[in-house]
């Protein structure tokens, strides 16, 4: 893997934040650290550890780990978990340098390079990689940044998989005002990638809007974030702040036009995964889709062509002058593995549930299956665990790992009943069917006849994927346990 | 199931509760943020967002004024509120924490949480935290991962004291 060499202005900025070089020890105060007992962590070790550089950051997506705390040498990083449990002498030991060379963590190259391995500060990721990709655009043509987009392969991972080159080249054939959306709403149960990606490296998502911009012919961004995740915008607007005092916005630090970016938050709803819904939510309208075509990229905000990009695939964006780019998916694994959290794992052909489950501290023989995609997903079951998996089978990526004594029938239950509180309402075959759907999954044994007539309805006739999806963990679950709805 | 209205019988320390000169100080607060905004269609949410964090809700008066700061009648205004499920147009219930039901706390005993502790949780939709499974949130809103029924009654009391 070669990354892509800093374009001279790019040089000239790393230059005037040289590496720090000191060791420290980083505590992961992100949301999941924070809950369960992070600052206590922190407090404890600045206590017994008088003099010592003890610097703060976000999780790096080991939530089994926390509160953990890494530490950081040239050479290489250590990270001590459970720290609740109390702080190892290991840990300041290792910070003199005496620890083995075994690196507990992930993210060695991919989107979670730097998640959870810097103190938020500008200075602390420019000079490992931010920015590489917004350089270079800069000095490239718009049609040159969508082809090496093109070329890279990349598709939404939001869980739609449209070819990103694509939805960018249909927006740039518009003139005039054009809009970017960066769908960060993220409220799909079982994900949280965005989250972490947002609160551990959010000048990896800047970079990747800058390419988008550039490559669309935009100027104006809107980002959409989850209303809950209050962390993640106040470090994606920290780090707008700064990108914007080094003149990363206005053109000025690597060439090509300005960018404005506002940061909006969300305030609920599984239905702004359809991106219509956000855009009505942003002009103030209700919060309902909208009728398709014509698709967002004709007409979007306030009627402009408008592209809409998940934070995970701008992310992806920035790392597609790399050669090769990491061909990395991310998956938020919870549910009864030992090892729950945020795992980057290599879409290459190789990696199978298998070695996911390995990983993550389970086996197959002790997962029944896999919840894949949350209440529009579907349930993953052992015959497929040997399967190699591919970017289009794991949609957005939220993997819940079932127990062996998983009550199959109340979780699908739960499914169709968090579809019917979502459902916005706007057409009938949602509203009435995600409502009647919960009925019959009531019936036992269920009656399978009536159940598929009304997916089929749901399927085919919502207006938006909320209710397009909605039967299809219901379907999952009848086709691959009937025996969970039997008397 | 998880719902978000209803009553509880209890009254506990609360940041939204009040005294009377305390809660017109935040009301004008809340209007305050609400005005500061740009008078445009496009600042319904954020004007409700704002409002919502000075009170903790949005009761009637914030929501008027939300719909003649950005001139949209406020019928249209209400139905637009209606549709958000993290907006709050009944005051928050003093004291009340919440447990987390999404489908990887539900697995990890959410139920065995809101069993135990009857008439002081509620359940609530998925926050996120899957990872750190069961996840509950007290009245402010800050979370806590992995909890047990025991931790959750020590915490209560704890609130409650």
């Amino acid at each position: 893997m070669t990354r892509v060499s800093p374009t001279p202005a790019l040089a000239r900025l790393r230059g005037d934040f040289p590496p720090v070089g000191r060791a420290r020890v980083l505590v992961h105060r992100g949301t999941c650290g924070n809950a369960v007992g992070a600052e206590a962590v922190a407090a404890a070790l600045r206590a017994s550890m008088p003099g010592a550089a003890i610097a703060e950051g976000a999780c790096d997506g080991a939530c089994w780990a926390a509160p953990s705390a890494t530490v950081q040498r040239e050479a290489h990083s250590h990270r001590f978990a459970r720290l609740d449990r109390g702080i190892p002498d290991e840990l300041a030991a290792c910070l003199a340098g005496q620890c083995d060379d075994e690196y507990a963590g992930r993210g060695e190259y991919g989107l979670l390079e730097r998640v959870g391995r810097n103190d938020g500060s500008f200075g602390d990721v420019i000079g490992r990689g931010a920015y590489g990709a917004a350089a270079m655009a800069a000095t490239l043509r718009p049609e040159q940044v969508i082809e090496a987009v093109a070329a890279s392969g990349l598709t939404g991972r939001g869980g739609a998989h449209f070819a990103t080159a694509q939805k960018w080249r249909l927006a740039a054939q518009h003139t005039g005002q054009k809009y970017l959306v960066v769908n960060a709403e993220e409220g799909e149960p079982g994900v949280f990638k965005d989250r972490h990606l947002i609160e551990g490296d959010p000048h990896r998502l800047i970079d990747g809007i800058l390419v988008a911009c550039r490559a669309a012919g935009v100027d104006t961004v809107f980002v959409y974030v989850n209303g809950q995740a209050r962390n993640a915008r106040a470090a994606f607007e920290r780090a707008l702040e700064d990108a914007r005092a080094q003149g990363i916005l206005d053109g000025a630090a690597f060439g090509g036009d300005p960018v404005t970016v506002e940061v909006r938050s969300g305030a609920g709803g599984y239905v702004c995964g359809d991106e219509s819904v956000i855009l009505n939510s942003i002009e103030g309208q209700r919060p309902v889709p909208r009728y398709k075509p014509p698709f967002a990229t004709d007409e979007g905000l306030w009627g402009r062509p408008t592209v809409v990009n998940n934070v995970e695939t701008l992310c992806a964006v920035s790392t597609v002058f790399d050669s090769p780019p990491p061909p990395t998916k991310l998956i938020p694994l919870s549910g009864a593995v030992s090892r729950p959290g945020l795992y980057e794992v290599p879409i290459d052909g190789n990696t199978t549930w298998t070695g996911v489950l390995a990983t993550a501290g389970s086996a197959p023989g002790l997962v029944p299956g896999i919840l894949l995609g949350g209440p529009s997903g579907r349930f993953v079951t052992p015959e497929e665990y040997e399967v190699p998996l591919t970017m289009r089978g794991l949609g957005a990526g939220g993997a819940v790992v079932l127990p062996r004594d998983a009550d199959i029938a109340e979780v699908t239950r739960s499914l169709a009943a968090y579809n019917m509180r979502e459902s916005c309402g706007e057409c009938t075959p949602c509203r009435e069917g995600t409502q009647r759907l919960v009925q019959l999954l009531e019936d036992v044994p269920a009656n399978r006849e009536r159940i598929a007539a009304l997916i089929e309805t749901l399927t085919e006739a919502s207006l938006c994927q909320l209710g397009g999806m909605a039967g299809r963990p219901v379907a999952s679950a009848l086709e691959s346990f009937p025996e969970a709805f039997e008397e | 199931m998880a719902t978000r209205g209803g009553t509880i019988g209890l009254v506990m320390h609360s940041p939204w509760s009040p005294d009377a000169s305390d809660a017109q100080a935040r009301m004008g607060e809340a209007l305050a943020a609400v005005s500061r905004l740009p008078r445009e269609r496009t600042q319904l949410l954020p004007g409700f967002l704002a409002a919502q964090e000075a009170l903790g809700w949005l009761p009637r008066a914030a929501v008027e004024h939300v719909s003649e700061h950005t001139r949209v009648p406020v019928a249209e205004v209400y139905a637009i509120a209606t549709g958000y499920s993290e907006l709050r147009l009944t005051p928050p219930e003093p004291g009340a924490w919440y447990v987390c039901t999404g489908v990887a706390c539900d697995m990890a005993g959410a139920g065995a949480l809101l069993e135990a502790t009857p008439d002081r949780t509620r359940a609530i939709d998925c926050q996120f935290l899957c990872a750190l499974a069961p996840v509950v949130h007290d009245d402010a809103e800050r979370l806590y991962g992995r909890v047990t029924a025991e931790d959750l009654q020590a915490r209560l009391a704890e609130a409650a004291s």
